[in-house]
């Protein structure tokens, strides 16, 4: 399936961004040419061959800023994924196997957690519980798990109540033989598409609190810190929030194109999509000859 | 199959019209119960108290534990618990910690703001969602049926936040049309109103428009795929009626049950437009709220939350349900 | 290993030129070409069917008889046509026909039934609304004169109690008053043929010796051609006056009944016929001296 998905030109494009959002990861904070916590006398500065991105309202180079910004924008998201990974698909799969009180509960938790919007809780939960980065994680991580939790457990059931998984128990296929051919194959594809839309979904909630200023202690910079500023100045500088949003968009981009081309690769839509054209090719070979 | 009288019809209708409402009901009583527990939990578990923001520095042990003793915070978890749940089965919400006003009546006054914005996001979400999803089924696997999948995968991804902050830019700052911020009640007029809400409503109703739209097309295609399609085209129904009657009714079920599920991204999305926006509205009420550690107003607004959402829910698996009563025996 | 092109016993279908005027439907050479796969699915297939006679196919899955009957009602799948020969429906060469000529043939003047009959109704309407719907639309009754039709005909085709399955679910039905109930819409219009494609294979076996009593009530009565088909050879020998065996898309043996059941010419056709012997297609054989 990899193979397949590689050759899609939407998951060429999209794992190209990510990779080079994450050399800035890692790279940003050694890249920026300046100090992001320095200010200086050349306030709201539009772009320049010093200050390729312009300067804020302190006088720090924006450019800087977002380069500093990127290793909490992007490892806060990808804790939080994790986070909801883990809570959503471990209970999910369970949900299954261990009866169905602890089907039903877990289900009305999931509901619950569905039925809370989203930032009011996470804004609540990170305010509340001593605005740290860490409690804004486990908040959204926590808010977000159903996801995880929804797919695994669809995924699962179609498994479990499979009849090629019986066959293959009655033809006394071993357990690791069944889950390696079968379970991998049917779960491993919606967790891989809910993963990388949750990175998406993530990364918005993230900039979103940072955004409101909650969960960063200022004057850290963050993407959704940084465009918070720039609202402020609007009437001055009116194209200053194009940068940080632009950065923010391409990555939660990539990451659904990803969610996309994977979920192409895996199911049939792939397969129509390329037999329509060349149906169309035989047709008007048959139809002229 | 046995035959069946008349009463015999009666009482399974009234049975079906039971089950149609009582299943979402079933649901929903518990959400609503786990939800209020995990909000007061989560006020318990903050530790916060009013002690401090209404004594600031004058706030020795024994003014502290004075002050919790007469909020009533010094008695077990589960009584504090039953006590505050029987206070909001009665409509009251407690009094802030801040300045003692009663929560209720200030979220009554708010609510009406973040709802309006959340209506009129819906009915946009509703209106352009339909419109692309019939537009993108009708022209299935064509350049069509990407274009518009395409377009909606794209504002999907787009955050209300940073879609608020370009309406604002575009619209309000630079081409000065709309305002940029605060709220104008309906009754001074529609055009005012509107005009008000129109960009917060759209920043976000983005997600919305394009799961609608997503939700509604691959509901169509499938359902055009199905048997009964079949059926009704052997028996010489034109294609319009077959679209309008039999896709669009069984097709329509996904697209609505993800309306109940954006309604509470519509909400918390509120918190981020109301900041960018002015709107005074319970979003920002719930940060400003938050920041300042005065529990009971944080869990007014998670409540009012809980039962909005609760709400709404049960209105679209009801409609469902009439809609598509063979739905209703699954899942 | 593909088989021989057909071998025509008995009267050999005539060209489409010699039309008779009792000829409601007319297969001539009849090919089906898949263009995902470029391959010809259907290989040939000639038949001839006049008012009030049964024809049946009999074929095992994949012979290409389902593709056939969706050709005749003009329903093939995407990317699947016909490549090959003509279709004669009610005089009219289907090849001619526009989306408006077809969706005003079908129903009025050629219906079908298939398999799974549950799932060719929808399942949010009661089915007799579903019926209600067809006479309303195609027949221009009123709601009360389609709704009075409706149960006359959920009686015609013997379903107890029709004011209440009128009222009915499809998931509240039985698969054999289900069938019933798409006979009678199919039947609802006065269509001059019916197609009934493996129509009783998901039912149980005394419900299909039923739903075959009505078909052949159906076809006496109100003059209706049919085709029959059926994986299942004792099906088709009940009804049928002629019968095509298809294999692999290719007609292997076509002719009478009769001829067919005592007289097989070819070796599949022996092979289904010894196969039905097994599970008793004697009922269904004339007492003649039979050598098989």
């Amino acid at each position: 399936m990899i193979k397949v998905l590689l050759r899609l030109t939407s998951a060429r494009i999209a794992i190209g961004a990510l990779l080079a959002i994450a050399l800035i990861t890692v790279f940003g904070p050694v890249l920026a040419p300046y100090d992001p916590l320095q200010g200086s006398d050349l306030t709201l500065a539009g772009p320049s061959a010093q200050h390729w991105l312009g300067t804020d309202y302190t006088g720090r180079d924006v450019l800087s800023r977002i380069l500093a910004g990127a290793p909490l924008s992007i490892l806060s998201t990808l804790e939080v994924t994790g986070i909801a990974l883990v809570l959503g698909t471990v209970p999910g799969i369970l949900s299954v196997y261990l009866g169905s009180v602890f089907e039903w509960v877990s289900l009305r938790l999931i509901d619950t957690l569905v039925a809370l919007p989203f930032l009011v809780f996470a804004v609540a939960m990170t305010a509340l519980l001593g605005n740290g980065i860490t409690q804004a994680m486990i908040a959204v991580g926590l808010l977000v798990a159903p996801l995880f939790y929804r797919v695994a457990r669809a995924a699962t059931l179609t498994v479990a109540r499979s009849q090629y998984v019986e066959a293959a128990v009655l033809a006394g296929a071993s357990t690791g033989w069944i889950v390696r051919r079968h379970v991998w194959a049917k779960v491993l594809p919606p967790i891989a598409i809910t993963l990388a839309t949750t990175l998406g979904v993530g990364l918005v909630v993230i900039s979103s609190l940072t955004f409101l200023g909650i969960g960063v202690q200022p004057p850290a910079p963050t993407w959704g810190g940084i465009l918070a500023s720039d609202l402020d100045y609007l009437p001055q500088k009116a194209y200053a929030p194009i940068f940080p949003a632009v950065i923010i968009l391409v990555t939660v981009l990539a990451f659904n194109m990803l969610a996309d081309a994977i979920r192409d690769a895996a199911g049939q839509s792939g397969r129509a999509l390329v037999g329509a054209k060349a149906a169309r090719a035989n047709r008007a070979r048959r139809v002229a000859a | 199959m046995a035959t069946l009288t008349g009463p015999d019809l009666r009482r399974i209708r009234t049975r079906r019209l039971a089950v149609s409402v009582g299943k979402p009901l079933a649901v929903f009583v518990p959400v609503f119960l786990l939800g209020t527990f995990f909000t007061f939990l989560l006020g318990h578990l903050s530790g916060r108290s009013p002690a401090y923001i209404q004594l600031g520095d004058a706030a020795t042990p024994e003014a502290v534990a004075a002050v919790e003793h007469e909020w009533g915070l010094d008695r077990p978890f589960l009584v504090q618990y039953v006590d505050w749940l029987g206070d909001i089965l009665r409509f009251d919400l407690g009094e802030s910690w801040f300045n003692g006003h009663s929560v209720a009546a200030v979220l009554l006054d708010r609510a009406v703001i973040t709802l309006s914005a959340a209506g009129v996001a819906l009915v946009i979400g509703v209106v352009a969602g339909f419109a692309l999803g019939a537009l993108a089924a009708r022209f299935h696997a064509t350049w069509v049926d990407r274009a518009v999948t395409g377009f909606t995968t794209t504002i999907s991804v787009l955050p209300p936040f940073v879609v608020g902050i370009a309406l604002v830019a575009v619209f309000a700052v630079s081409l000065d049309l709309l305002p940029a911020a605060g709220y104008v009640p309906l009754e001074a007029g529609l055009g005012p109103w509107l005009s008000h809400l129109i960009l917060p409503a759209l920043a976000l109703s983005f997600d919305t428009v394009a799961d609608v739209a997503r939700q509604l097309r691959d509901g169509l295609v499938s359902a055009r795929r199905e048997n009964y399609v079949t059926g009704a085209v052997v028996r010489g129904l034109d294609p319009r009626r077959i679209f309008f009657v039999h896709v669009l009714r069984n097709g329509v079920g996904p697209a609505l049950a993800v309306l109940g599920l954006k309604f509470p991204a519509l909400l918390g999305g509120a918190v981020v437009t109301e900041a960018i926006f002015g709107l005074s509205g319970y979003g920002v009420f719930a940060t400003q709220a938050a920041i300042r550690g005065d529990v009971p107003a944080v869990q007014g607004v998670l409540v009012v939350s809980v039962v909005l959402v609760v709400v709404f829910n049960l209105v679209v698996n009801i409609v469902l349900n009439r809609l598509s009563p063979a739905a209703a025996r699954g899942v | 290993m593909s088989q021989a092109p057909a071998v025509e016993s008995g009267p050999a279908p005539a060209p489409a030129t010699d039309a008779h005027p009792d000829d409601v439907l007319v297969l001539d050479g009849v090919r089906i070409h898949d263009d995902l796969s470029d391959t010809e699915l259907v290989h040939g297939v000639s038949l001839r069917l006049r008012r009030g006679g049964v024809v049946g196919i009999v074929g095992e899955s994949g012979s290409g008889k389902s593709l056939t009957c969706r050709a005749v009602l003009g329903i093939l799948p995407d990317l699947i046509e016909v490549s090959g020969g003509s279709i004669t429906l009610l005089g009219r060469d289907t090849a001619t026909l526009t989306r408006r000529d077809w969706t005003a043939l079908r129903g009025a003047s050629i219906g079908a039934v298939f398999q799974d009959p549950a799932s060719y109704l929808n399942p949010s309407i009661t089915v007799g609304r579903q019926l209600q719907e067809v006479l309303r639309v195609r027949g221009g009754l009123s709601r009360e004169d389609a709704h009075r039709r409706a149960v006359e005909l959920f009686d015609a085709v013997h379903l107890r109690e029709p004011e209440q399955v009128y009222r009915q679910y499809v998931h509240e039905l039985s698969g054999g008053m289900l069938q019933r109930v798409l006979i009678a819409i199919a039947i609802s219009l006065d269509p001059e043929i019916l197609i009934a494609d493996e129509a009783t294979t998901a039912l149980d076996a005394t419900v299909q010796a039923e739903i075959l009593d009505l078909l052949a009530e159906l076809t006496e009565r109100l003059g209706l051609a049919l085709v029959l088909v059926s994986h299942d050879l004792a099906v088709v020998a009940q009804l049928c006056d002629e019968v095509l065996v298809l294999r692999d898309g290719h007609v292997v043996e076509q002719g009478p009944t009769g001829r067919i059941l005592h007289d097989p010419q070819e070796e599949y056709t022996r092979l289904l016929v010894a196969e039905h012997e097994q599970y008793g297609l004697e009922r269904y054989l004339t007492p003649e001296p039979s050598h098989v």
